[in-house]
């Protein structure tokens, strides 16, 4: 979803200057009509979406006793507090790598599939998606418990050291959120394979490029795009994720999330959780930039290739 | 075109890794039907005997589900009429018209997807606090607006875009004012659209949970909020039925979704919003 939330839209019809635009809209027929449809989702974006944001953003920096601070950023950024941004990163790394992982073979396994059985694939990928995710982490919860069906199976097979705590610590987390962000990942990475031209594999291999070399040097730059898509937007939507680390995680899997609505709920700290806040926001917005960054030098390297 | 040879191995173990990830997609769906038709309600897998027990208690007296599931439903179809109304006036402006910051306008209604939604459900609780509107369905409707609106916007542009414009025009030269225009021509193609939108609408605001804890009193909580206090805190085997409950709602909607996609006219991109979302080339997902 970052892609079109960075790239500009379409220019404007003619380059104008700003104020004789404005004139102009107004005075044709259709312009008026533009901004009178525009109003109300603009109004209500700024009232409660931007006012909100701006909102935490002063809160972040305003003292116990009115005046400005970076104490809330401070504490944010030391101790527990930091432990816990830590920890937040790590597990959306995890979660992102492993959803990549998994992503990348079940999206290639559907390019060779028959259309049909693309299409009921497909089903078995979006299907969940749709279903909350808070249902997800307790169908989870059930399957990963010491006596739930993982486990058992595990025993019945004489796994060695089963069975295992798959609940409560990292392992349990990382599983329930690669299974949320999974889907995003599959239909990324399937996107931007379905349009490889399969003849360049047959080109390589026909100039006896090996396996290994084939997918090296033809197959992973072709589908790089959507890796760095697929690995960057996982990353990000797991940074603020909540449900699955509250309900899956031990003390040590708290995430950001968890931590702003303990400040909020319980500890009535809305500075240091307005803090968090923005920092979570910054992350976010790190990670989007670093995104427009790689496609812009993916671009780059394909322009110079071309040459 | 020479095909390229797969090996058998290679072909059989894709095979054997893609089911593995499928179950691991599928499985924790699957394990909460069952088992809500099972009598030991978190007990062995798959179940010992059947009942519809848990069914029943649901609506048993002093159940906590049914208040919750009223208010959902009542907020998510306040969400549906804030969003689609947003959602319409928005694409319209967006695709038929000439709009000064056109760009600007697209990045702000799409930005509530990317933020984080703690930060949203943070500033929504700052704003409707100290108007002490916390726990008002209409506060948490507003909220779950934000991130509904955004969905429905995508999927009414799409679906303005693929009715011809021409149509209009044709129906305005020959005299039709602008209302009429919007009732007898652009409304009925973009029905499926609009229900689209309004089922995907009702959805979000239907499962979402952050910014109703934030945004809930003690008495009002939401279906979503009432499940997680269950797993939380204290154990309540009738929420292995909410749940199974709430995956047939969301399939039902789907399926919805397919029907009326069938039925309008046309392709209106991919099934799920954040393909196009994500800058994505639009088309059918399955071939």
């Amino acid at each position: 979803m970052a892609g079109s939330v960075l790239a500009s839209a379409p220019a404007p019809v003619a380059p104008t200057t700003r104020k004789g635009r404005l004139r102009r809209t107004l005075a044709s027929r259709r312009g008026r009509f533009g901004l009178l449809n525009a109003t109300p989702v603009v109004l209500y974006l700024l009232i409660l979406f931007v006012y909100p944001i701006f909102s935490t953003l002063l809160l972040s920096l305003k003292g116990e006793a009115g005046g400005f601070t970076f104490h809330w950023y401070a504490d944010a950024l030391s101790g527990a507090d930091l432990d816990v941004l830590l920890t937040t990163l790590r597990i959306s790394a995890e979660t992102s790598l492993l959803s990549l992982v998994i992503g990348f073979v079940l999206a290639y396994a559907i390019t060779r599939l028959s259309p049909l059985w693309a299409g009921l694939v497909m089903v078995i990928v979006i299907v969940p998606h749709f279903i909350s995710a808070l249902v997800r982490t307790y169908g989870w919860i059930i399957l990963l418990g010491e006596h739930g069906v993982v486990n058992n199976l595990l025993t019945d097979l004489h796994v060695p050291g089963a069975p295992f705590q798959l609940l409560y610590n990292e392992t349990g987390v990382v599983i329930g959120t690669t299974s949320v962000l999974l889907p995003y990942s599959v239909l990324l990475l399937y996107a931007v394979m379905r349009g490889v031209d399969r003849r360049l594999l047959a080109a390589a291999a026909s100039m006896g490029a090996g396996r290994l070399v084939m997918f090296r040097r033809v197959y992973l730059p072709l589908v790089a795009p959507g890796l760095v898509n697929a690995a960057m937007l996982s990353f990000i939507i797991c940074l603020g994720y909540y449900l699955t680390p509250a309900l899956m995680g031990g003390v040590k899997q708290t995430m950001v999330a968890s931590l702003i609505d303990e400040q909020v709920m319980k500890q009535d700290q809305w500075n240091g959780a307005a803090a968090l806040g923005i920092i979570l926001l910054l992350m976010t917005f790190a990670g989007l930039l670093l995104l427009r960054l790689l496609k812009a030098v993916g671009v780059a390297a394909r322009n110079r290739g071309a040459a | 075109m020479t095909e390229l040879r797969t090996s058998l191995a290679g072909r059989i173990s894709l095979a054997v890794f893609s089911t593995l990830i499928l179950l691991f997609l599928a499985l924790p769906i699957v394990v909460i039907v069952v088992t809500s038709f099972g009598n030991d309600a978190f007990g062995s897998f798959p179940p010992s005997s059947w009942t519809l027990n848990w069914y029943a208690q649901l609506f048993a007296d002093g159940s906590k589900w049914p208040a919750a599931l009223s208010l959902s439903v009542l907020v998510a179809s306040l969400t549906t009429v804030f969003s689609l109304i947003l959602g319409m006036t928005a694409a319209t402006a967006l695709v038929r018209s000439e709009l000064p910051l056109r760009s600007a306008v697209y990045g702000l209604v799409l930005a509530p997807l990317v933020i984080p939604q703690v930060v949203i459900a943070l500033g929504l609780f700052l704003l409707f606090e100290p108007a002490s509107m916390l726990g008002s369905p209409i506060a948490i409707a507003l909220g779950h607006t934000v991130l509904a609106s955004p969905i429905a916007v995508m999927i009414l542009i799409a679906t303005l875009k693929g009715i011809d414009e021409r149509l209009e025009d044709a129906a305005a030269s020959m005299g039709a004012g602008r209302l009429t225009v919007a009732r007898r021509i652009t409304f009925p193609l973009a029905a499926p659209g609009l229900i689209a939108a309004a089922i995907f609408s009702f959805i979000t605001s239907f499962d979402e949970f952050f910014i109703s804890q934030f945004l809930s009193s003690v008495d009002t909580t939401t279906l979503p909020i009432q499940v997680f206090n269950v797993l939380q805190f204290d154990v309540d085997p009738t929420v292995t039925a909410i749940s199974a409950v709430l995956i047939a709602v969301a399939v039902l909607a789907l399926a919805l979704v397919g029907v009326v996609r069938r039925l309008g006219p046309g392709k209106e991109g991919g099934l799920l919003p954040v393909e196009s979302a994500a800058g994505l080339p639009t088309g059918s997902e399955t071939p």
